[in-house]
């Protein structure tokens, strides 16, 4: 998963606001349930307090103190409720007290008794064990016989408790189920409400400077996807204008070249076809025609280069087999490798079909290969291989030369660009041989990159769709 | 031999003139598209050639219109455009030649010779130079009556050299007659291939016949110069 995505970020960010959001309303929740249950058993309490006292104690004098007991037992049941009640008189002696509850939350026996008689209600927790504590409503009364009473009554605070720790465990368990819900919820969201902007980043990459005429989709949605597919066609629009104006320029001059040159050419081979010039003139006219031949090449270099960069290079669809090709020309070349005494190896596989103009191809197996015996000093090596997998054909060729500086790597395969400035020139280049094998394996929908080693070789790799199918 | 040459640049034109000339030919020369058509049209020529940027009329138009009157005259295109699909367009019209400017003036004698069909096509089985004798039937290669062993290139490109005595043959030339045009631009093959074959057939003999041309290519025979 991709954690820098605006998907991603989005959906934590609002994950993370939905949690605390829940969780700010969890702590409320409690602490409000908790100041209700607490006032909602105070006033219960206090209620069960007067009863006892009003419906019952009031006519002790009459009705007799086991009455009162039993009255209590039938209407309150404390033993089943889980209450503590307890009647004291006004010596200190206990006159009722409950049975210990069934669910023995509390021992009602070990409540202490209060110190002397009260005057007024009062409402006060006892700890009786560590984990067990009561609160207790007390009540002053007195009977109609003029006898005084403390009524108290009291309730364990784990009913309370249990209340709260039900709500905790509902939170405790909601809370997860619900962040993670709107996790999931949120991320299909974002993936249905972004889907656009994958396809607007797919169509994006398909083009480059060969299909510059393509578009990107545009969905009518009137959001700000639809503004961005639309800013973003705007956009290579004018890419599309500013590539034709250069290959046009490149195209107009490569042709506004070639008539000097000619001219040059021809007036140069006639002056040396003087039989009265001297050696010495000669010489310098020869040496004048190398130049304007190495300009020739260097205009016809960049004029194939600009139309294979506009894309007329394919004219010729031929299907044919890179491994023969490869190990026919590569037949052709072994006198320049053995003039060096360098060795030179071919292994081919055959019936690699591929598709497009065999001449180029040719070029580029010719210009790969000259390279790697140009560059590989005496008694060196250069290593042809075709092979091919489900839907590439490779061409590699290899050498153990003299390699390629780091540094210059990411720029050999640019216009004019040389790695030794003095060595290459001294051999004849202009630095557009990689460029040219280059815009032919681009136009052919191939790839071509470069491994090298600065002192121990080069390896140069060709990639190529087998004929019928594309590289993805 | 009468020729036709339309070219508006004067100064290509000069040269091709002077060149032509030289080698015997009688030249006209028409500097627009529409006075070069009235000259095809009037006179009888062995051969037109044509540049395809003219003011005025098109040579492409020049060249459809000489052939809509059913002329046999060989054309010769010369143009800077060298696109693939420029070429093909051409022949179809009924160009019979095609080259490329900037060329060597060697090689537009040979292709204007060929199409002439005089000089550059010698159909003999043997070809001699000196005492250097090649056997196109047999392939064999002998100097001064000793068998002389080459390989394919080596011969083939010793052949073309010999059907040729005394021209002086480009690199591109010889690329694209013994090789194909892939091996043009960079490499040196083509002095690779003639070293070896000055090793075999000029290296033992005092008389050198393979001679190079700097900045034009290499030739057999012929007198010193060039």
């Amino acid at each position: 998963m991709n954690t820098g995505s605006i998907r991603f970020r989005l959906t934590v960010w609002y994950a993370g606001l939905l949690a605390g959001l829940i969780v700010l309303f969890g702590v409320a929740v409690y602490l409000g349930l908790n100041h209700y249950l607490e006032r909602t058993l105070s006033e219960t309490l206090s209620q069960q307090a007067k009863q006892i006292g009003e419906a019952w104690l009031g006519e002790v004098g009459v009705s007799g103190e086991s009455y009162v007991s039993e009255e209590i037992n039938e209407h309150l049941s404390p033993k089943v409720n889980g209450r503590f009640v307890r009647i004291t008189r006004a010596d200190g002696s206990v006159m009722y007290l409950s049975d210990e509850p069934e669910n023995k939350r509390f021992d009602p026996t070990r409540v202490p008794l209060l110190k002397e008689h009260i005057g007024q209600e009062s409402l006060r927790e006892e700890h009786l064990t560590p984990d067990s504590e009561l609160k207790i409503f007390a009540l002053p009364f007195n009977a109609k016989d003029t006898s005084k009473y403390v009524i108290e009554v009291g309730a364990s605070n784990q009913e309370i408790e249990s209340v709260l720790h039900g709500l905790l465990l509902a939170i405790g368990i909601g809370l997860p189920a619900i962040v993670g819900i709107a996790i999931a919820g949120g991320y299909l969201l974002m993936r249905r409400a972004l889907k656009p902007v994958d396809e607007i980043t797919q169509s994006a990459e398909r083009i480059t400077s060969r299909n510059l005429s393509e578009r990107l989709p545009v969905a009518k949605t009137g959001d700000e996807l639809e503004r961005l597919s639309v800013g973003l066609n705007r956009m290579i629009a004018r890419l599309d204008e500013s590539f034709q104006h250069i290959n046009r320029f490149s195209a107009d001059a490569s042709h506004e070249l070639r008539t000097p040159l000619t001219i040059l050419r021809g007036e140069l081979e006639a002056a040396a076809q003087q039989p009265q010039i001297t050696p010495e003139l000669r010489e310098t006219l020869g040496s004048a025609l190398e130049e304007t031949e190495r300009l020739s090449r260097i205009v016809e270099s960049l004029m194939a280069i600009s139309r294979l960069d506009a894309g007329e290079a394919r004219v010729d669809h031929a299907h044919f087999d890179l491994g023969e090709l490869t190990s026919s020309t590569t037949e052709q070349m072994r006198l320049l490798a053995e003039d060096k005494n360098i060795v030179l190896r071919c292994e081919a596989e055959h019936e690699v079909s591929v598709e497009g103009d065999r001449a180029r191809l040719k070029q580029v197996i010719v210009n790969l290969l000259d390279n790697a015996i140009k560059y590989t000093p005496a008694r060196g090596y250069v290593g042809v291989k075709v092979s091919a997998t489900n839907s590439r054909a490779m061409l590699e060729v290899s050498d153990n030369g003299v390699g390629i500086p780091p540094e210059a790597l990411p720029h050999i395969f640019e216009r004019f660009y040389r790695v030794d400035k003095a060595r290459s020139r001294q051999m004849g280049g202009a630095g557009l041989g990689l460029s040219i094998i280059k815009a032919i394996v681009t136009a052919h929908g191939g790839q071509v990159r470069v491994e090298s080693v600065e002192g121990s070789g080069s390896r140069f790799v060709v990639e190529l769709p087998v004929a019928g199918k594309t590289l993805e | 031999m009468r020729l036709l040459l339309i070219e508006d640049e004067e100064k290509v034109a000069r040269f091709i003139v002077k060149g032509l000339e030289a080698e015997r030919f009688a030249v006209d020369v028409a500097f627009e598209g529409d006075r070069g058509l009235e000259l095809a049209q009037t006179y009888s020529y062995d051969l037109i050639i044509l540049d395809l940027m003219l003011p005025g009329l098109s040579g492409t138009d020049v060249l459809r219109l000489v052939r809509l009157r059913n002329e046999r005259v060989p054309v010769l295109v010369l143009t800077a455009r060298d696109a693939l699909s420029d070429k093909v367009q051409h022949f179809e019209i009924g160009a019979d030649d095609y080259l490329t400017k900037p060329f060597a003036f060697a090689e537009l004698l040979v292709r204007v010779k060929a199409l002439l069909r005089r000089g550059a096509v010698n159909r003999a089985n043997v070809l001699r130079i000196a005492d250097l004798e090649i056997d196109r039937l047999t392939q064999q290669v002998k100097r001064a009556g000793q068998r002389v062993e080459l390989t394919g290139k080596e011969y083939a490109l010793l052949e073309y050299l010999m059907t040729n005595v005394g021209r002086v043959l480009s690199r591109t030339m010889i690329i694209e007659h013994v090789w194909d045009l892939s091996f043009d631009g960079a490499t040196n093959i083509v002095d690779v291939y003639v070293r070896h074959l000055r090793n075999k057939i000029d290296e033992p003999f005092e008389r050198k016949l393979i001679r190079t041309v700097r900045g034009v290519g290499y030739t057999i025979g012929g007198e010193e110069g060039l």
